[in-house]
């Protein structure tokens, strides 16, 4: 199973009667079924904590700030109108959490990485770039993995969110912009400006021999 | 802008390995269970937001707007500082209570020369902070004028 499943799913997903089934069970939520809210949770809990885990690279922070905010969501289920989908208002909720606790901890930085399932070493992908491309052929996935969050934690917030949803989860970017409110261009020229931090800060493992 | 994209793909597919990191194995089994509980204990414990929602309120506003909480605290620290301010000023300096005290002496025939005349330990201490002030002897406590007090005379008719 990959955690945080890329664009395909999440393009496909408002399909016709998802929207409609998802609006029952907020609804039912809303009048205080606690069972159509589990059923809410069941549904998104795999991405938010996705979001939240790589966004502070840390597995106790993010099962705290997803649980967070699936309570705060409850809390503030009764607000929520519809001018949005449930997802993106839930994603919303998440993220400025998330922001807000990433600016508190600022300078207290505690990488807490989960394992590496077992497909790693089988996705041709990485296998390709980690015995051709990357000089640093020695380097084991631990490491690459331990590089990549480190230079994903250099990014200021923004930039690495639009990377985290973007490029990792395969979020397009509309939904991107609907989540961070903020238009189109401002996302582009973000993530522009967010795969050139990281570039420079992993150019040892990423420039071919 | 071509060299660039061809970079950045090679960087995308480095982003890939993020999609492998897994929480520990049966870790969303318990997440939504976990979440209802708290929900539920929230609802049982959490009676502030039914007995004080506008102190729920208050406090949400703090999380939303930062900058709220930033100039709350901000007015916080200048009436502190007011209240700082204004507590070490001295109620009234040593110099017109003298005069005032003068003045009164002169103005008033009746003022017993007995208690004018009494030590400083057997008179009133202005109790203030302000060691200039502190050991001024008064008069008495009652000789001060009363705005609330009106001077009458009687004027006796017969004897």
């Amino acid at each position: 199973m990959i955690m945080a499943e890329p664009a395909e799913r999440t393009d496909q997903e408002p399909a016709t009667d998802v929207p409609a089934v998802e609006m029952d069970l907020v609804r039912r939520a809303q009048r205080g079924d606690l069972k159509a809210y589990d059923e809410l949770v069941q549904r998104y809990q795999e991405r938010i904590y996705a979001t939240v885990y790589h966004m502070t690279s840390n597995h106790e922070d993010a099962n705290d700030l997803a649980q967070d905010s699936f309570i705060k969501a409850y809390q503030a289920l009764k607000s929520f109108k519809g001018g949005s989908s449930f997802y993106t208002w839930l994603y919303r909720i998440a993220v400025n959490k998330t922001i807000n606790f990433l600016k508190q901890r600022k300078n207290r930085t505690h990488m807490s990485l989960n394992d590496l399932d077992f497909n790693t070493e089988n996705n041709p992908d990485l296998v390709a770039l980690i015995s051709e491309n990357t000089p640093r052929r020695d380097a084991g996935l631990k490491e690459l993995q331990e590089k990549l969050n480190a230079a994903l934690l250099k990014l200021s917030e923004p930039h690495r969110l639009v990377v985290v949803l973007h490029d990792v989860q395969g979020q397009s970017h509309e939904e991107i912009a609907e989540i961070m409110d903020c238009n189109i261009g401002t996302v582009r020229s973000r993530l522009f400006y967010a795969r050139q931090q990281l570039q420079s800060l992993l150019t040892d493992y990423l420039k071919p021999t | 802008m071509n060299e660039n994209e061809q970079d950045f793909g090679t960087l995308q597919q480095f982003l890939k390995l993020k999609r492998h990191e897994m929480p520990p194995p049966g870790y969303f089994n318990n997440f939504s269970d976990e979440v209802i509980a708290r929900i539920r204990e929230g609802g049982k414990s959490g009676e502030l937001s039914t007995e004080a929602p506008w102190l729920l309120k208050f406090l949400q506003l703090f999380e939303f707007k930062p900058a709220f909480a930033g100039a709350f605290a901000s007015a916080l620290f200048l009436l502190l500082v007011f209240g700082f301010v204004f507590a070490d000023r001295p109620e009234s300096s040593p110099q017109p209570l003298l005069q005032a005290s003068a003045a009164q002496s002169n103005s008033f025939a009746a003022v017993n020369p007995v208690a004018l005349a009494q030590p400083a330990e057997n008179t009133g201490i202005i109790a203030t902070t302000n060691p200039a002030t502190s050991l001024q002897p008064v008069a008495s406590l009652f000789d001060s004028q009363n705005p609330f007090a009106q001077q009458v005379s009687f004027t006796t008719t017969g004897n």
